[in-house]
């Protein structure tokens, strides 16, 4: 113990760390699949990236004795100062946890009966070969589908697809934030659009809960806003944590649009937009003001529920603050189908407080290629390389879900991402035509797609379906092959750009050595299945540490240097706002689109949906005795993803129902009762959660419950699974839609 | 000088995401089913929609006159020169008298010690190397600051000076160094 603090005091006492030191890291420099416990009384620090959510935060792993002991943020990068989340820190659970899948597994009973037997990785690479090749002469590249939760993977996994010549890629980006997305595409030709809470005065969230869903350096950011005197307003039917750190509006569910609306009515009624910004960079303006010219805060009161005097005062205050004010375009967004015109909505109430590029509102992320054009910044401008790949073949056959086809929904939805759901309805319909094989990567249908039964009757008809993961998902357990997949804290990937307000690469590195040994990286496990399949020319690197050689090779950065800082930003440039100190400065950069317009009304939007600038549609409330059921996300949970991993499962191991007090008496029910859950179709059991904490029209639940994979040995059969309730509808840009199912509820 | 080591929760920061609790688990390694500490929420109070929350950090309230302390009949419980409450797992029989005496819950006995154990500041593995708790240095909503009040200087210092920090159950004189800043929360 003495001794082991006297060193430690050494390495630590300065505040610097072993890795930055040098000299002492020697761990960092070690292969993963040679390494060899380094047994010493020593803690070493290895600098990487969390994966416990897919937010791919700076960490700093400490390992001693060969173990993975602690995990903290990254000491050096200011947006996590140390700071790492509840499921951050508990990344050594899911790394030791024995419950992970730790061989290849072939099928061997029916599908969801659970049996398969373990086979080598060449056994596993040549059935999927073999089945997928079959697939392919039999009804064409195009009958295979691809889905993965979005991330670096994307580009080897989705390459065994597109060689195939399949268009029929997906993320999983419809069932969360992907009307997001269609929305600044649409308005702004770019994506890539970010909050800069930290600096912001005043706050509106409408369901976007930054306390329980949290990405640490914004959770961080808006606290820091709120230290600094910023005020919170929160429109949620559900008493969130956020929620309460500000002021709390539970507002009607699928209304938000028209509290947007109204805030448009009287920000235009009462002047307190700002016109020079409105002229100068957007059009459309005079078509917004017609839509919005009838939607007046009393109109908004009867649709939301809240009262016009607050929506008078909120507005006025939002306006009052600009441009340091955010309304918050949000992160999961699959309210109703047509979520994508709130998204836009909220966009172009922003920009009437001409809040893009200033401090405190909205920015552009500025990576390299972007700093290109400005003379005083293309000094940082040092862009990551790609490693070259032949082209694909092109696919004979359009998408499924119409992705890209002009005149149509399909025009707007993001071609990297997709239709996810339209995969299920492909296999089941056989509409536009069938797909016969899915490959998944680390996403879990059943559980993040609506309609998880739909999604069982697609499982069962298909003539392939690979799922590769760490665990026996509900989506694995139906699969044909399983492949495991080693965790974050053991391999390499790609450098991530992860730039905001400048330029920032950040590098993933195992830690320790596999801890499963016939577990494989994915770029190992798609590489070798491309070999296999004979399509070795589209993985043309060695391993991961010569891709990213040759990925950082432009910046004039070395795999040692990177390995050793971990997160890395150009030295001495601050951040970054192209209007901080010119309100007239050209967003031309900014603005990716044809117009160079901030498109308030969108043409694009126009020929695809006829829909140019955002139209209120009022959706149906409840009627007595039925409850709109609302879904939300838990601090310690991440999605589909955790909640199996052993110390977030004993933090948190299942949900309950939250019903209103009010809404419970007249039930007849009571806290803690065991209750029946139904839409119509479907039930699910649960336990009932009596609170003051929920409208009165609406029950709620956490999502990522109700887990029918046995082999999930904690989380199997705990709790309510949102998605099984919820018919598997998909939005008009393809999105989930998650916030327009009733339900009534009764004691079990 | 000996230090007066103490932690300051402000209420009103915390958003009870138990990033401290699941990063004192592995600092410590505490057992399965065990905590040192946990930020359960306080309960919602009020009613729809006028409705408040929030979460409280609970843990060893290190007490200048603990009473765990005083009744441990091996001496296994101290105080160590800079004030914090320590057990010397080697003295500890177990005899859980520590347990009835804590009127904050806050020990338990470690399943694969069998000694007592609770929250120790992170003393040796952290504190006594400069650097925090490992609680305070992951906190999501900093709300949790740590640090010597006999240094004036010190962050916690200057944060008390200004702020007022309240002990939990003042009344039995057991005199914790964890103070509770109450500002901005419905108590």
């Amino acid at each position: 113990m003495k001794r082991r603090n006297f060193l430690k005091g050494i390495l630590y006492g300065t505040g610097g760390t072993v890795a930055l030191v040098g000299g002492f890291g020697t761990f960092n420099n070690l292969d993963s699949n040679k390494a060899e416990a380094a047994s010493q009384d020593l803690e070493t620090t290895v600098f990487s990236s969390c994966e416990m959510c897919r937010n791919q935060c700076p960490i700093a792993v400490k390992v001693k004795d060969g173990k993975v002991c602690k995990i903290e943020g990254h000491p050096n990068d200011a947006a996590f100062g140390g700071v790492i989340c509840a499921r951050g820190n508990a990344g050594p659970s899911l790394l030791y946890d024995p419950q992970r899948i730790k061989k290849p597994m072939i099928r061997t009973g029916e599908r969801g009966e659970g049996k398969f037997k373990e086979v080598s990785w060449d056994e596993a690479y040549t059935y999927i070969a073999d089945k997928l090749y079959n697939v392919k002469d039999q009804y064409g590249g195009e009958a295979i589908a691809l889905a993965s939760r979005k991330g670096p993977h994307d580009w080897f996994f989705r390459s065994i697809g597109k060689a195939l010549g399949s268009p029929n890629v997906f993320s999983h980006e419809a069932t969360c934030p992907m009307t997001r997305s269609v929305a600044l595409e649409t308005t702004f030709g770019n994506e890539a659009i970010a909050a800069d809470y930290a600096n912001t005065k005043y706050l509106i969230s409408i369901g976007r809960n930054w306390f329980e869903g949290i990405h640490v350096a914004q959770a961080r950011a808006v606290s820091k806003a709120l230290s600094n005197g910023a005020k919170l307003v929160v429109l949620d039917p559900r008493f969130s944590v956020t929620a309460s750190k500000g002021e709390w509006l539970p507002i009607k569910g699928a209304t938000d649009l028209a509290f947007v609306m109204a805030m448009a009515n009287i920000m235009i009624r009462e002047n307190l937009y700002d016109q020079a910004f409105i002229s100068q960079y957007t059009e459309g303006f005079d078509k917004w003001a017609e839509e919005v010219k009838d939607k007046t805060p009393e109109w908004a009161e009867k649709e939301t529920g809240i009262s016009k005097e607050k929506i008078i005062q909120i507005t006025r205050e939002f306006a009052a603050a600009k441009p340091k004010a955010i309304l918050d375009f949000g992160w999961r967004t699959a309210y109703t189908p047509n979520d994508y015109q709130l998204r836009r909505a909220i966009l172009i109430v922003n920009m009437m407080i001409g809040n893009l590029e200033v401090p405190g509102g909205y920015y552009t992320t500025k990576p390299a290629n972007f700093l290109k054009s400005f003379s005083d910044q293309a000094a940082y401008a040092k862009g990551l390389g790609s490693v070259a790949q032949p082209s694909f073949p092109k696919a004979s056959k359009g998408r499924i879900d119409g992705t890209g086809v002009k005149g149509t929904p399909g025009q707007i939805i993001p071609a990297y991402d997709g239709a996810v759901g339209k995969i299920a309805e492909s296999i089941l319909t056989e509409e536009p035509y069938p797909i016969r094989a899915w490959l998944v990567h680390r996403f879990n249908p059943y559980i993040s797609l609506t309609g998880s039964m739909r999604m069982v009757e697609a499982f069962k008809k298909l003539d392939l379906l690979v799922t590769c993961d760490v665990y026996m998902t509900d989506t694995a357990y139906f699969s044909d092959v399983v492949l495991p997949e080693c965790t974050y804290l053991e391999r390499y990937e790609p450098i991530f750009d992860m730039s905001g307000l400048t330029p920032k690469y950040v590098i993933r590195q195992p830690a320790v050595p596999l801890v499963y040994p016939d577990t494989k990286p994915y770029w190992q496990i798609y590489k070798e299945l491309g070999e296999k399949m004979g399509l070795g020319d589209y993985f043309k690197f060695k391993d991961m540490e010569d891709y990213i050689t040759q990925q950082i090779a432009p910046t004039g950065l070395t795999l040692a240097q990177i390995k050793e800082l971990g997160v890395w930003t150009p030295p001495g440039m601050n951040a970054f706002y192209v209007r901080a100190n010119d309100s007239k400065a050209s967003l031309d950069s900014v603005l990716s689109n044809q117009s160079k317009k901030i498109e308030i009304f969108s043409e694009e939007v126009e020929e695809a949906t006829k829909q140019g600038v955002p139209k209120y549609v009022s959706h149906p409330q409840p009627e007595e005795g039925k409850f709109r059921f609302v879904q939300g996300k838990v601090a310690v949970h991440t999605n589909a993803g955790t909640a199996n991993v052993p110390i977030l499962n004993e933090l948190m191991p299942t949900n309950t129902l939250w019903m209103n007090t009010v809404s419970c008496r007249k039930l007849g029910l009571n806290d803690g009762d065991e209750v029946v859950i139904s839409s119509g179709t479907y039930e699910q059991k649960g336990k009932l959660k009596m609170t003051e904490g929920i409208r009165p029209d609406s029950v709620f639940c956490y999502h990522g419950f109700g887990r029918i994979s046995p082999e999930l040995k904690r989380a199997f059969g705990k709790g309510i699974h949102d998605n099984y309730l919820i018919p598997h509808e998909i939005g008009e840009v393809g999105n989930a839609v998650t916030s327009t199912t009733f339900v009534t509820v009764r004691k079990a | 000088m000996a230090k007066k080591y103490s932690m300051i929760i402000n209420l009103a920061k915390c958003i009870g995401c138990q990033a401290c609790t699941v990063a004192c688990k592995f600092q410590n390694n505490v057992p399965e089913g065990q905590f040192r500490t946990k930020t359960p929420a306080n309960g919602l109070k009020g009613t729809y929609p006028n409705v408040s929350q929030y979460f409280v950090k609970e843990a060893c309230q290190m007490c200048q006159k603990a009473p765990c302390v005083s009744v441990c009949p091996t001496k296994a419980s101290y105080y160590n020169e800079d004030g914090v409450v320590l057990i010397d797992v080697d003295k500890c029989v177990g005899c859980k008298y520590c347990m009835t005496a804590c009127p904050y819950d806050a020990r338990f006995l470690n399943k694969e010690t069998g000694a007592a154990d609770k929250c120790t500041f992170c003393y040796e593995l952290k504190v006594s190397n400069g650097e925090k708790p490992a609680c305070v240095s992951t906190c999501v909503g900093g709300a949790l600051m740590f640090g010597d009040l006999n240094d004036p200087l010190s962050e916690a210092s200057q944060f008390l000076a200004k702020h007022k920090g309240e002990v939990r159950k003042p009344e039995l004189g057991t005199h914790p160094n964890v103070y509770y800043i109450y500002e901005g929360v419905v108590k």
